[in-house]
């Protein structure tokens, strides 16, 4: 090989070598801001879980041709920088021993910007490292927030220690008018993926189970049910599922703070044995509106949402009457948190009983969540209505079972709608979909909660891409921790839904 | 006698014989070609590419490309939507175009090494292309992937590219040599590849014009509104007056709502509705709406019910540069800043968006621009006073919100409302919204509703002045239609001159066909289970 073809080769890798050096360096010389960074996302002043994924994040600062960012905590400071893009990505492997020198301890951070007129710092933050980790995997679905079609949509888990994302199942890519079919509802029993299911809409339709990654697809139908299984619930210990059944309706506002309201025009509370194939209504009842069941750690007690419509209107009123006594009464329809005891020997429950009363305060509550210790519920409560997502007023609530109190969980809520949210197994971390961004993409924020009950200011699910959120145009729907990784591969789940047609359950009239 | 005038006409023929040889010698039928696909596409056909641009996307960012790349032969659609960018400027477009399919057609007489008598076979595939397109007509950008127009023919192009390189490897050629004629093509052969060329556009040209006549009428609105060009859009609509179809009709509608014209030039088209050759991604016949129902109602002051077609829109084909523009300015009319700086965002990365991106990126930090853009400001006017649900009214709901308006935020809601009340011909609807104009000078069309409705009420008219003249003239009307209402339908179009612009031709002969009625291919879900739309 001649001396010239030897440079040839070697110039790229020289210069490749060269790129990728870490030059950053804190400058000597910058003069101090009095304000803050804008930054995106926003990490200021939150508490991380130490397993969780480099926090990248954007600085805006047109003015600056290049950034600096510092974390100084114990350890050797780490030391990142950025083009006038202002993309910051810290490099994965120092962030975790970074975090891991931290555990239970403060890092600071130092913006510097390189401005016209030299290197200027903004204010420090922190970010606290908890001792508690949280759970690995995030489970999640992707989907435009659209109000009636659907189309290209599919489950995903994402590992939270680093980028990666893993495909659960996906409808077409492409379009085939026979195959068209959405997926929702995916649920997993005490984070694990050992059981998990998910519903299938439109063609391919039914409820499939995942055991010890087998998947059976189920249809669950009666004629005394009003449609098929909708919300689930798996019980912690018992091969049960508590479903409810809602037959569901939307309607699109032409001038108003909402885009649209989503209502249940009917529903009950199903219990599925999945051993036996069996299902019968744990409550059923015109009057009632009854969702969103959630059991307790310990089995003995579920959880639920219920709009007495009582009192509001004649029993004897004609579906079509309660339609539209919904429709147009939809501001003031609300739901309290009830709960009924199981008896497990007998797989009967116990009269209803009343847990928080927000009709009372005409606010409406739903998908109650009890923490893994069993003394927190924690739910979403919001003016009216029971899909919180489309409404802005919706927060993040709990109920201390101990002290028989219920608070807003201030620190981690937003003034966009805060909706659906997910415990990690060991208590200490809720993942929960928020609209705060933009105010019509939900993303998955995450929030420390703490030994006595507080839940601390939430940070977004870190990406690689620290603009990705700002660029997708999906939302992330029903954000749910586990443990491990889902068992099943993606075609096997595809052949359950494509090729088999569904086991019917069983009714059990009791 | 007879010899010189012989020899003279035999010299005659030679001579023209001569000067066409030397004209087939002189020109290069691979640059006649690509001169006349330029042409094509850049002024015949620019307008229906430069909508399929609007309704496709493209930036380079894989991860935002995700949703084509992800797809069977993504790479290809990818590269397709990105050349189909330059079709901002017509001119540009039909340029690549013309590089695509002429160097693709010499390419293919190259690589095959085709006979110099035969090259005209290499012209059919790009010929036959052009007649897809032609024959594709609105489907080229509705529920379509709207990269394949492009895709193709640069699949085509690099395949043959590649070989025609493998080839010069191993032959020694020049890179010039690839794309120039290899040894001399006898006049004949220019002869017949110039007819075939010449040939393939007549017919493709006179296909459009006979069987798809208004898919550049419509693009041409389509690109009038986007541009708020509302002169241009009454000029061409009057222009084509005699083509029917709901786009045009809701593109001209938009256009006289901007000059306030509604009530008086809406039935200077015809409005019979002829069925357009249009189908959905299952490939079957699908009514044109999503052409135009986002613009009426964005434009009509329903921004909300705008901004739900638009998503619709984004769920089921993709997002699309239109569709993102109107979203944003939705949002910024919602003054849902962050969703609306979300789009721009988006925007910014899209080829030829920066002019948008300037403009309305000033809005979101100086909201009072926003009521200052006269679009918007007109937009305004019009918006709804109180929420209620859509399905409160009848569909679309740029009409069946209008037909049913009580209260309004001007003259203008209210114009809109009696305008849409004498489209929809409901008459009673009609003469509640005109009563209280009795002291004003009205639009003629709105004078003729006035004596349609009063059948049976004598003191309607009386209510309103300089009647007496539109009486005579209905009498006379009446008359002479009469022999042709047995069969309203059939007869439309022969009125149609007589009685251009005039409402009650419009009342008795407009609008009777009913268009196929839209599929439910795309199922309604929410979380947890199907869902339905509630009606009120």
């Amino acid at each position: 090989m001649s001396r010239k073809s030897i440079i040839f080769l070697i110039w790229p890798c020289l210069w490749a070598l060269q790129a990728c050096r870490n030059e950053a360096s804190v400058p000597l010389r910058y003069t101090q801001l009095d304000c803050d960074a804008a930054v995106y996302p926003d990490y200021r002043d939150i508490v991380i879980p130490a397993n969780i994924a480099p926090l990248n994040f954007l600085v805006d600062d047109p003015s600056a041709t290049e950034f600096v960012v510092e974390f100084h905590g114990k350890g050797i400071p780490l030391t990142i920088g950025a083009n006038r893009n202002g993309k910051m990505r810290i490099d994965s492997v120092a962030w975790r021993k970074m975090l891991q020198e931290n555990r239970g301890d403060v890092i600071q951070v130092s913006i510097y910007a390189n401005q016209k007129d030299g290197w200027k710092k903004y204010n420090e933050y922190g970010i606290s490292v908890a001792e508690e980790e949280i759970d690995n995997y995030l489970s999640y679905r992707l989907i435009e927030p659209g109000y009636e079609m659907y189309r290209q949509l599919g489950l995903y888990q994402r590992n939270l220690t680093n980028w990666d994302v893993n495909i659960i199942y996906e409808n077409d890519r492409e379009y085939c008018e026979k195959d068209v079919h959405c997926i929702n509802c995916h649920n997993f029993r005490n984070n694990s993926t050992q059981d998990m299911l998910f519903h299938v809409r439109g063609a391919h339709n039914g409820t499939i189970f995942v055991r010890d990654g087998v998947p059976t697809k189920v249809q669950i139908k009666d004629s005394t049910i009003i449609t098929s299984g909708v919300y689930p619930s798996w019980h912690p210990t018992e091969d049960l599922v508590a479903f409810s059944t809602n037959l569901t309706g939307q309607a699109f506002h032409i001038y108003h703070n909402e885009k649209v309201e989503v209502v249940d025009e009917a529903s009950d509370l199903l219990l599925y044995d999945v051993a036996k194939n069996e299902v019968n209504h744990i409550v059923r009842s015109r009057m009632q509106l009854e969702t969103f069941p959630c059991w307790s750690p310990d089995g003995t007690t579920l959880y639920y949402c219920s709009c007495d419509l009582k009192g509001r209107m004649e029993e004897t009123a004609p579906d079509s009457l309660i339609t539209s006594y919904i429709l147009s009464h939809f501001d003031s329809i609300y739901y309290d948190l009830m709960k009924v005891k199981l008896d497990m020997e007998n797989r009967t429950f116990s009269e209803p009983q009343m847990v928080v009363d927000a009709s009372a305060m005409h606010k409406s509550i739903t998908v109650p969540r009890v923490s893994p210790d069993g003394r927190y519920v924690l739910y979403t409560l919001g003016d009216y209505g029971q899909f919180h997502v489309w409404h802005k007023s919706s927060d993040l609530w709990v109920k201390d079972l101990e002290k028989d109190s219920c608070y807003a969980l201030s620190e981690a809520n937003s003034e966009e709608a805060d909706s659906y949210h997910s415990w990690s197994s060991n208590g200490r971390w809720i993942v929960f979909s928020s609209r705060r961004d933009d105010g019509n993409y939900t993303r998955p924020y995450i929030a420390y909660f703490d030994k006595n009950g507080t839940a601390h200011k939430a940070f977004l699910l870190p990406q690689e891409d620290p603009g990705a959120n700002v660029l997708l145009l999906k939302s992330y729907n029903v954000p749910e921790l586990t443990k491990d990784k889902v068992k099943v591969n993606a075609d096997s789940l595809r052949d359950c839904v494509y090729k088999t047609n569904g086991i019917n359950t069983k009714y059990i009239q009791k | 006698m007879k010899e010189p005038i012989k020899e003279k006409m035999i010299s005659r023929n030679t001579s023209v014989r001569d000067a066409c040889l030397r004209i087939f010698r002189f020109v290069h039928v691979e640059w006649a070609f690509f001169v006349l696909v330029w042409l094509w596409g850049a002024w015949y056909y620019g307008d229906v590419l430069k909508v399929a641009r609007a309704q496709s996307f493209w930036v380079a960012n894989p991860m935002q490309m995700e949703f084509v790349l992800n797809k069977s032969n993504g790479w290809i659609w990818y590269v397709g939507r990105m050349v189909l960018q330059l079709y901002y400027y017509p001119w540009l477009g039909g340029l690549a175009l013309a590089i695509l399919l002429g160097g693709g057609s010499a390419l293919i007489n190259r690589v095959l090494r085709i006979p110099p008598y035969f090259k005209w076979i290499g012209y059919i595939p790009a010929l036959a292309y052009l007649f897809v397109v032609s024959y594709s007509g609105l489907d080229v950008y509705f529920e379509t992937e709207t990269g394949a127009f492009f895709g193709w023919p640069c699949a085509v192009f690099i395949f043959f590219l590649f070989l025609a390189l493998l080839q010069m490897a191993f032959s020694k050629q020049s890179l010039y040599g690839l794309f120039r004629s290899s040894g001399k093509t006898p006049v004949g052969g220019s002869f017949l590849q110039l007819t075939v060329c010449v040939i393939g556009f007549v017919v493709c040209i006179s296909f459009v014009e006979q069987k798809r006549p208004y898919v550049r009428v419509i693009s041409k609105m389509i690109l009038h509104t986007m541009s708020q060009d509302w002169d241009g859009a009454i000029k061409t609509a009057h222009r084509y007056a005699y083509q029917s179809n709901r786009p045009m009709a809701a593109h001209y509608a938009i256009a006289l709502m901007h000059k306030n014209q509604q009530c008086d030039r809406m039935y200077d088209i015809r409005l019979d509705f002829d069925s357009l050759y249009i189908h959905g991604w299952n490939g079957k016949p699908k009514v044109s709406n999503r052409l135009f129902e986002s613009e009426c109602n964005f434009h009509a002051g329903l921004v909300q019910t705008a901004y739900r077609n638009c998503m619709e829109m984004m769920v089921t084909n993709g997002p699309s540069i239109r569709g993102l523009e109107l979203m944003t300015k939705c949002a910024l009319m919602r003054n849902e800043w962050r969703l609306a700086g979300k789009y721009l965002c988006i925007l910014k990365d899209v080829p030829f968006e920066s002019h948008f991106y300037r403009k309305y990126v000033k809005m979101l930090s100086a909201p009072k621009l926003i009521n200052e853009d006269s679009e918007i400001a007109h937009i305004r006017l019009t918006e709804p006073m109180h929420d209620a649900f859509e399905s409160s009214f009848a569909h679309p709901v740029f009409l069946g919100y209008n037909v049913r308006l009580r209260e309004g935020r001007s003259a203008n809601a209210a114009w809109n409302s009696m305008a849409a009340c004498l489209y929809s011909k409901m008459m009673p609807d009609f003469v509640a919204r005109v009563v209280p104009f009795r002291n004003a000078s009205l639009p003629e069309n709105v004078a003729d509703g006035i004596l349609l409705a009063s059948n049976g009420q004598p003191q309607l008219v009386q209510m309103f002045q300089h009647m007496d003249l539109r009486i005579q003239r209905l009498d006379g009307f009446l008359k002479g239609v009469s022999p042709y209402l047995s069969n309203r339908p059939g007869n439309a179009r022969k009125l149609f001159d007589r009685y251009k612009g005039y409402y009650p031709y419009y009342y008795f002969f407009g609008n009777l066909h009913n268009t196929i009625r839209q599929d439910e291919s795309f199922q309604s879900a929410i979380n947890g289970g199907e869902v339905r739309q509630t009606v009120n």
